[in-house]
């Protein structure tokens, strides 16, 4: 913990500019009220004053050495009090010495000045006093915001490790169906069963690489997609048909990675596995200038009753962007006309 | 003996080109139907009523359990599933077997064999009950909430989603549901609905009734220390006075 007033040059100029406030109060009283010369009050009031104001950098050292929540009541009192008593001792023989040495021919002011060493200890012990508080305050609220900054990078990391178990969740259930299809196409068919090896080796591998790498750009991110989409193809035939459409500006995109994945597996989810019917998925990319807008839509029976419970793939997605984009994403849907549509906003300008 | 009627209720095409490839090298058995969801493999087996059924678990229109709740006629089982750990369960104790995809060809011989002896104890002792009724009651156990409910109605099957349903109530062995295109009776017991239902959604406020808590209208005060609801249907509901409680806890006033 860096000293509050010399740790930066705000706090100096704001410190200086108190203890100007004070000797200029402390010249006015002198000159108008006690009579004394111009040169004498300066003196006086700057001498006095800067000296404390320097001595006074000093009460910080006991403050947060010898704190009062690591050692007992007693100890740290005294601490302070034998500091303080250092300090106030030091501090008026210096500007007494001083003030004695440079206005020897001054005998009426002398007077005045020896005669109030007493109130002058007073007074400086009270300023002490409150100084020793400014610091314990200023230590306090600086523990309290690295205590706030430590509680964020807790939460940062908690929410990464959230998503990476949001991202890792891959459906057993396409997993194992899957390989049953593989299974079934080396007898049928052993180049569509290689190749659907291939693809579904290619999706996995993304799936587990993007641990490391936060984002991906959205060419790569579709590219495993189709992978997924083609394996659950070979599942379902003419079941399942599929469109993306992309331009290249939208290919460069970075996204996060995995993030359209619960998306499709919703599409295929609500609407292939209940449909008997072809149903067909789309996607679109439009840019504009603040974001990038992704459409993922697919056509599903509204007469038929769910099995499964919506909205958790959905719920992962929209929260997955809006820790990502801090709030500036989104994530919106809506079912309408048979057709189950998903917008995401992705802002374009993001640091 | 008579060659063994297969059928295969599954919905994915490869899947079903495995089973067939498998099942050929087996004289002893004969495919008689091949269907790729739950419905039209529901309507085939109760019209052809063959000895044993290979059936996938997820299918479109009606699961493979929500079939097994309203198939009248009871063929031996086999399961064919990809991940279902509950339900593996229900099946070691219950059915002739299950095959967990994908399985190898010695495995499927196994349960081949498995069936073949079922089949043939049940012949010598004659009638022994099907095992579907103990698959039934295991998977009532399960604690995976109910998303919709399927019932056998004057011939015809109904798939009614959960939200649709207004109020429920007890009736003997059964329980009747209100919906608003017409009640439906389902043999079950209204503590299998208490547990199933979302309970966010659905409150027992009374012995013999479950209310869905989106339904209600208002809540008048009935007889001396009893309540009914009326819903927005205009049916009234009877309240008990702990179902008022847990109504009180459920709807926060």
């Amino acid at each position: 913990m860096s000293h509050p007033v010399t740790g930066s040059r705000r706090s100096v100029l704001i410190y200086s500019f108190v203890w100007l406030v004070i000797s200029a109060t402390q010249g006015v009283l002198y000159h108008y009220v006690l009579q004394y010369p111009i040169s004498v009050v300066v003196t006086d009031s700057l001498i006095s004053n800067f000296l404390f104001g320097f001595l006074g950098l000093l009460a910080w050292y006991p403050t947060r050495y010898i704190p009062f929540q690591k050692h007992s009541p007693f100890y740290s009192i005294m601490a302070h009090v034998v500091a303080g008593l250092l300090v106030l001792g030091v501090w008026v023989l210096l500007t007494v010495g001083i003030l004695n040495a440079s206005f020897s021919s001054q005998e009426n002011y002398l007077e005045f000045l020896n005669g109030t060493i007493a109130w002058r200890a007073m007074l400086g012990a009270l300023v002490y006093l409150v100084l020793v508080l400014v610091y314990y305050l200023v230590t306090n609220s600086q523990k309290l915001q690295e205590r706030a900054k430590q509680e964020e990078r807790l939460k940062s990391l908690v929410r990464e490790a959230e998503l990476n178990m949001l991202k890792s969740q891959i459906n057993p259930h396409f997993l194992f169906n899957s390989l049953n299809s593989i299974a079934s196409l080396t007898m049928s068919n052993p180049d569509e069963a290689r190749d659907m090896i291939i693809r579904l080796s290619d999706f996995l591998r993304y799936s587990l690489k993007h641990r490391e790498n936060e984002f991906v750009s959205l060419k790569e991110e579709l590219g495993r997609m189709k992978d997924y989409l083609a394996i659950e193809k070979v599942r379902f035939g003419e079941k399942l048909l599929y469109s993306i459409e992309i331009n290249e500006e939208c290919e460069k995109f970075p996204v996060p990675t995995m993030i359209f994945q619960p998306l499709f597996e919703n599409a295929i989810r609500h609407s292939v596995y209940e449909s008997v019917d072809p149903v067909t998925i789309r996607f679109t990319c439009t840019p504009d200038r603040e974001f990038m807008k992704t459409v993922i839509s697919n056509d599903y029976d509204p007469l038929v009753p769910s099995m499964k419970g919506t909205g958790v793939g959905l719920q992962n997605v929209r929260q997955r962007i809006q820790l990502g984009y801090k709030d500036k994403g989104s994530v919106k849907w809506e079912g309408k006309d048979g057709v189950f549509t998903v917008n995401i906003l992705f802002p374009r300008i993001f640091i | 003996m008579s060659q063994i009627r297969i059928m295969i209720v599954e919905d994915e095409r490869p899947a079903r080109d495995l089973l067939r490839t498998y099942l050929g090298a087996h004289s002893e058995l004969e495919i008689i139907g091949e269907y790729d969801n739950g419905f039209d493999g529901l309507k085939a087996i109760n019209e052809l009523k063959p000895d044993a059924i290979f059936l996938d678990v997820q299918m479109p229109k009606l699961t493979g359990f929500e079939m097994l709740e309203v198939l009248e006629h009871q063929p031996e089982v086999i399961f064919t599933t990809a991940y279902d750990q509950f339900a593996i369960r229900a099946f070691e104790r219950n059915a002739v077997d299950y095959l967990l995809k994908p399985f190898s060809k010695d495995r499927f011989r196994g349960a081949i064999s498995k069936l073949m002896s079922r089949m043939e104890s049940k012949s010598e002792e004659g009638g022994e009950e099907s095992s579907i009724e103990k698959i039934r009651q295991h998977l009532a156990q399960s604690d995976e909430k109910l998303h919709r409910v399927v019932i056998k109605k004057s011939g015809k099957i109904h798939v009614i989603s959960t939200s649709d349903i207004n109020y429920l109530e007890a009736q003997d062995d059964y329980v009747m549901i209100y919906t608003n295109e017409g009640r439906f009776l389902k043999q079950q017991t209204m503590k299998y609905f208490e547990e199933h239902l979302d309970s966010q959604q659905f409150v027992r406020v009374h012995r013999s009734y479950i209310a869905n808590v989106t339904c209600i209208e208002r809540i008048e005060p009935y007889e001396k220390s009893n309540f009914i609801l009326i819903l927005k249907d205009g049916n009234k509901v009877p309240v008990s006075r702990s179902g008022m409680q847990v109504l009180k806890e459920n709807l926060d006033f």
